[in-house]
């Protein structure tokens, strides 16, 4: 198991490499000069220069990949003697729009971010998998039929969508949630919930929706296994057959595919956040995306893909926690 | 504990009696009879085989017994357990007498066995099904009988999953689920069909040696007329659902009075059998109106 | 992310259809199943009718008497910001499904021609990724060795890859240009290995099988195995798998368009139309409805759509 461990930290760190590098080449060969942006509308050759310079991006690919890779690890300083400016141990460089450090820009938004996602995911797992089980185990009912129609409802109606179904019926219409915007818990409880509600709600419907048809194919999956009739012919209550032999087989590929969504949504629920004017990490990327903030962009890729990779990681060992045939060689 | 006493009054009426048992599946183009007008007797410490091809209708007939149909089947006529009419009890007081009364062994052993949870909790499970013990007290019976499937190290191959035994080990724990709670009547459907030939007849003696040991009475399903005339007193030939021809074993082999049971005894293949003579067993569902 | 919902739907679909397919002649049956469902009738009918309509963009808008680019500054009220005349968001016979607020741009026209934009660049995502995923698939199951290994560490390595995001960073990275074609391009890149990785389980299984073997033994070649013996037996799980990854692709589309990464104006797309929409949700809520609304039913057909198909084309198998 430690050897495993190890390989795997080893192949995240190789692909965080790649990413990195993939990010970064896309920057470098693709992008305006980022000089010219800085620069502005009072501009001159001379000062382009003095900026590149600053920036180092009249160094090689490589050694500019280098400086930004160990800026990462080490920090790094741009200018030099009076003119320096020192950026510490985790950097990914400052913004073009606001000259702040990146790290600082994300690590004030993160977590408006982390609240979406967790609130989203405490109601997309409870809704999504009560509905997958009931609908499972009344299979072919009205229920069932109805819910999965909802699912397949949830499963394509783009989030935006709802969201602005949602604003404009519940704020505009029938005025019973204030205008949202990201207000601090501490200050106001109520209008922190009031203001939260409407993006988990929007967030986990999509969810719900989806987890409730693999919840349900699963479960009607397992129902058909030799080993359920096994359970019932050692005349084993009938909910203990469910919940013992039912519920593990069926949820297990659940809790795996859970781990991944729920990195995914840590790097920023980008459409949701813009729609709600919710100042998360998410809303900070689109807001780059528009401004053409490169190093904003950039920053929010790497950390997305570091949640997404090292998810992925977790994901597998807890897979062989969960599931005996991967945990216990035979 | 003094295994070789039986929980039921010996008073020498049948363990098991089935009339006039009919097993319907209601289709969308009507109802469909797959086990019709079948009866048959079992004994105890004696074991009935029955008989037949896939789709004759004998897996049906044990769903039936213990109470575990599909979906969609219904069961009419008469089962008498020890005397008492058990069909059309409510699922409760049939739960009672599943795994406890009467119990099963089923054929793919792998896949009958939940690979999530170690055999120890399996066997025990089956057991506080029925008893109200603690754990522990539990757990030693799960020893003792995994002990006496002969399986080595019990005490050790307790907390083991599935997936780390053999196929005729699976079979043998799957063995001891169903005998764990003392039952009556053992259904075994084609127990050994999934298993290699040499670990085959190991599991017919072990089930020949618990038998003897406990006095179980025992419904054995097979395909195999070979197997059934190792392990059974008594045959029930299968076809269609319906019965063809029922009597002792010896008669059965010696003396077969159908065509179909003709056909199925000469489709055994024998040392002494030249290929072409390897007989193909033909439709003879005379009876049947499927 | 915000479309990642609709993506892996396609990858757990495969669950559902192992060794679904065959030949020609289950065609007719998996017809005959389907018809008789009214929600595919339905489903069926209403891509028809967006098919229609983006193939006929031109002549419905030439029809209606308004272009996609067409201003119409009488259709809204300089006075109150540029919002439509009339109710609905100045529906009317005029302007079948509205007009923008303050440019007055037809929304039917743009509708149409969104639809054009949206069917364009899934379809060509789907064939794209189908063609890739089915060879690359085929040649992994079937050749196994290094090939199969080199295919497959590129297949976890995209599939572990964050890919919207990625996807959103490129996209803003790269110059305008040929949107259409560069958003085909990038969800194909990602978009592969999910069917790749279904065609290679598949292959392999397959390739152990009796009939395969007896090909083999006649002595037939490696290439005509994989054609005649292989590729027709996954055609109904590659079907499935395709017309599943249509709405995907089309939601995708329309969330790149929705942050401004996908289609550029002045080309229609739905997703960037909702987008442009979202400061006047309040007060011209048909601006985001009506393409919201068709994007909907769009996704919401195909995946009836595909869903029966896997339906019908699993219960062929089991019998």
């Amino acid at each position: 198991m430690p050897g495993y461990i190890l390989r795997r930290l080893l192949g995240v760190a190789v692909i965080l490499f790649l990413v990195s590098f993939l990010t970064f080449c896309i920057f470098f060969l693709l992008s305006p000069d980022p000089a010219v942006m800085i620069c502005g509308k009072t501009c001159n050759p001379a000062r382009i220069d003095q900026i590149r310079e600053q920036l180092g991006v009249n160094q090689p690919f490589l050694a500019q990949f280098w400086q930004f890779l160990s800026g990462i690890f080490a920090g790094r300083t741009y200018g030099e003697g009076a003119a320096a400016i020192h950026c510490a141990a985790p950097c990914l460089g400052f913004s073009f729009q606001t000259n702040q450090s990146v790290v600082d820009m994300i690590t004030a938004r993160l977590p408006v971010s982390v609240t979406v996602a967790v609130g989203a995911a405490v109601l997309w797992l409870l809704i999504g998998i009560s509905a997958g089980l009931v609908s499972a185990i009344k299979a072919g009912t009205w229920w069932d039929k109805g819910a999965m129609m909802f699912a397949l409802g949830g499963i394509s109606l783009p989030n935006y969508f709802i969201a602005l179904v949602l604003q404009y019926v519940l704020v505009v219409q029938l005025q019973v949630l204030p205008f949202p915007s990201t207000p601090d818990f501490g200050e106001d409880p109520l209008f922190w919930f009031q203001s939260y509600i409407m993006p988990w709600t929007v967030l986990a419907f999509g969810y719900a929706s989806m987890y409730a048809r693999l919840t349900r194919a699963n479960v009607l999956d397992t129902l058909g296994e030799n080993f359920m009739r096994t359970a019932r012919a050692k005349g084993l209550p009938s909910l203990l057959v469910l919940r013992r032999h039912a519920l593990r087989p069926s949820l297990t590929p659940i809790v795996t595919l859970f781990g991944m969504d729920f990195a995914g949504l840590l790097g920023g629920a980008l459409i949701t956040e813009t729609v709600f004017g919710l100042n998360g990490v998410g809303k900070l990327a689109a807001d780059s995306i528009g401004k053409n903030d490169q190093p904003v962009i950039m920053a929010v890729t790497l950390m997305a893909a570091f949640f997404v990779v090292v998810a992925n990681v977790v994901v597998d060992l807890l897979y062989a926690v969960l599931d005996p045939r991967v945990r216990v060689k035979s | 504990m003094n295994r070789t006493e039986s929980k039921a009054r010996d008073d020498g009426g049948a363990l098991l009696e089935v009339r006039g048992l009919t097993v319907t599946f209601g289709t969308p183009r009507g109802d469909v009879d797959v086990v019709r007008d079948l009866s048959f007797t079992v004994d105890r410490r004696q074991t009935l085989g029955i008989v037949g091809e896939s789709g004759s209708g004998k897996s049906m007939t044990s769903l039936a017994v213990m109470g575990l149909l599909p979906k969609g089947a219904t069961a009419s006529g008469s089962i008498r357990l020890d005397g008492v009419e058990i069909l059309g009890k409510s699922d409760a007081a049939l739960r009672k007498l599943r795994g406890n009364s009467m119990a099963m062994v089923f054929q793919d052993p792998l896949s009958s066995l939940n690979p999530y949870y170690t055999v120890g909790l399996q066997i025990t499970e089956a057991y506080r099904a029925h008893h109200n013990v603690s754990r522990k007290a539990a757990r030693a019976v799960a020893i003792e009988a995994l002990d006496r499937v002969r399986i080595k190290d019990p005490h050790l191959r307790i907390d083991h999953y599935p997936h780390q035994f053999s196929g005729g080990m699976r079979q043998r724990i799957m063995i001891a689920i169903a005998l764990c709670c003392e039952p009556d009547l053992v259904i075994a459907d084609e127990p050994t069909t999934a298993l290699d030939v040499t670990v085959q007849a190991q599991i017919l003696e072990l089930m020949a040696d618990l038998q003897a040991e406990t006095g179980t009475g025992m419904i054995f399903i097979t395909h195999d007329l070979a197997v059934v005339s190792q392990v059974a007193q008594d045959v029930v030939v299968m076809n269609g659902g319906v019965q063809v021809e029922a009597g002792s074993t010896e008669q059965i082999f010696s003396a077969p009075q159908h065509d179909y049971t003709r056909a199925l005894l000469a489709a055994i293949p024998r040392l002494d059998d030249d290929l072409e003579e390897l007989k193909m067993v033909g439709d003879f569902r005379t009876g049947a109106t499927r | 992310m915000t479309t990642m919902p609709t993506q892996l739907a396609v990858e757990t679909e495969e669950k559902g259809s192992p060794f679904s397919g065959g030949g020609p002649s289950s065609a007719r049956r998996v017809i005959r199943t389907m018809r008789k469902s009214p929600a595919v009738l339905f489903s069926a009918g209403f891509i028809a009718l967006i098919t229609i309509m983006a193939i006929a963009a031109p002549l419905l808008t030439h029809l209606s008497g308004w272009g996609p680019y067409e201003y119409d500054p009488s259709a809204v009220n300089a006075d109150l910001g540029g919002i439509p005349n009339g109710p609905l968001g100045g529906i009317g016979p005029t302007h079948w499904f509205g007009v923008e607020p303050q440019s007055g741009r037809d929304i039917f026209a743009r509708i149409a021609f969104g639809a054009q934009v949206s069917l364009l660049i899934s379809v060509s995502a789907t064939l794209l990724t189908t063609f890739i995923g089915v060879v690359l698939g085929t040649l992994a199951g079937f050749y196994g060795g290094w090939v199969d290994q080199v295919i497959s560490r590129l297949m976890d390595f995209l599939m572990a890859f964050p890919s919207l995001i990625f996807m959103i960073a490129l996209l803003s990275a790269l110059p305008a240009g040929n949107r259409p074609f560069l958003l085909v391009v990038v969800l194909s890149v990602f978009g592969w290995p999910y069917m790749a990785r279904v065609v290679r389980g598949q292959t392999m299984s397959l390739k152990n099988r009796e009939f395969v073997e007896a090909a083999y033994a006649s002595g037939a070649s490696r290439v005509r195995i994989v054609f005649r013996e292989v590729l027709p037996n996954l055609t109904g799980t590659i079907i499935v798998m395709a017309t599943l990854s249509v709405p995907g692709y089309i939601g995708t589309e329309a969330g790149l368009s929705f942050l401004g990464v996908g289609v550029t104006p002045p080309t229609a797309s739905w997703g960037q139309m909702i987008a442009s929409a979202v400061p006047w949700y309040a007060t011209d809520p048909m601006y985001f409805f009506v393409p919201g609304l068709f994007l909907f039913l769009t996704v919401l057909s195909f995946t009836v759509f595909g869903d029966h198909l896997s339906k019908a084309i699993d219960t062929g198998e089991a019998r």
